[in-house]
């Protein structure tokens, strides 16, 4: 399910390229971030045969043997620079040492997917319904004014009123900081825009340049995930 | 959900929020929560911990999600998610009951 706001070119060319033989949906007001808890990308979920969630919403990565070549190599490189950081602030910080390390286990994750699919409920990897609520998100009151706050951005940035959806992109991201699809969306929308749109236009979640003062957001993708430990941004949790 | 006013119908409220309106209060799932003074939107909002924020300047009113347990998910009996394909066709996500599901969100950005 694709969360964005976009018209459905926006998605068309990454679900053409994969041609996938399952559905492959559209959620451009980000239903499952309010449904369901999804707060990232990719954020992964499973659903037994009776429709009982048997694990909410986490990072779900494939390893990297699944990718194309450029993303692999790319990733790799990421993934290399953050343990040479981390070996760096060992000594100094272990405990930021070890969120750095402590991102989601790619090869585990799918091996726990296919355990499941293999032994349904008997697969250790498949929680009951306590432990999924327990596992979900938290959310208190204020993330649900973060969430109505981005409902609203969304609806005036699709009516064309692009100032008023900035003023409550913001809020949305002030309530909901640990949300960063509420923030790369809306990164996304101004970056695609400042750079004309193109294949890579929404790759753009930081201001150009000589254009900071332009940029109408507090924070922007390049300053946030350069600040945001793996274990923070994609925690481990298998 | 979005709408223009807070007076909104049982049905809409269920079809926006997921929150059925029943005799006992509003439910979804198992979990149903008393409505002591009857339904409004605005007394269930309250009860089920949903924001309600206004944009003066459209008129336009906002209910967030429940928060009434603290967390995401106050069940594990997935709610229904209709969405569309690339087509516009809409697809049912009960339609998949009887499968074990792997829903992945992911984004163009």
């Amino acid at each position: 399910m694709s969360l964005e706001l976009s018209d459905p070119d926006a998605s068309r060319p990454f679900i053409e390229a994969a041609n996938p033989t399952h559905p492959s949906l559209l959620d451009p007001t980000h239903q499952l971030d309010a449904l369901f808890g999804v707060i990232n990308i990719p954020n992964v979920f499973w659903i037994d045969e009776e429709g009982v969630i048997v694990r909410p919403p986490e990072p779900g990565w494939p390893p990297s043997d699944h990718y194309p070549e450029w993303l692999r190599g790319m990733l790799d490189e990421r993934d290399a620079a953050a343990q040479a950081r981390a070996d760096e602030v060992e000594a100094d910080d272990p405990a930021l040492a070890a969120k750095i390390r402590g991102g989601q286990d790619k090869a585990k994750y799918v091996a726990a997917l296919r355990d499941w699919a293999e032994k349904g409920s008997d697969s250790e990897y498949a929680m009951s319904p306590e432990q999924v609520l327990a596992a979900s998100q938290d959310r208190p009151v204020g993330k649900s004014e973060g969430a109505a706050h981005f409902e609203l951005a969304n609806h005036l940035w699709r009516a064309g009123n692009h100032d008023a959806a900035i003023a409550h992109f913001n809020e949305a991201h002030r309530l909901q900081p640990e949300n960063w699809t509420y923030k790369r969306q809306a990164w996304s929308l101004v970056g695609n825009e400042a750079a004309g749109g193109g294949e890579m236009g929404r790759f753009n979640q930081w201001p150009a340049p000589g254009q900071e003062d332009d940029w109408p957001f507090e924070g922007d993708f390049m300053t946030e995930s350069g600040a945001t430990p793996a274990g923070d941004y994609y925690p481990a949790t298998i | 959900m979005i709408s223009e006013t807070l007076d909104i119908s049982a049905a809409d409220f269920h079809a926006g929020t997921g929150w059925e309106i029943k005799p006992e209060g509003a439910c979804k799932g198992e979990v149903c929560v008393p409505l002591p003074d009857g339904y409004s939107a605005e007394h269930a909002a309250e009860r089920l911990g949903m924001a309600v924020v206004r944009d003066d300047a459209s008129g336009l009113v906002a209910v967030g999600p429940e928060s009434l347990t603290g967390r995401a998910l106050v069940t594990a009996e997935a709610p229904e998610v209709v969405l569309p394909d690339l087509d516009g066709n809409e697809f049912h996500l009960s339609s998949l009951r009887g499968k074990k599901v792997v829903v992945v969100a992911w984004a163009p950005y």
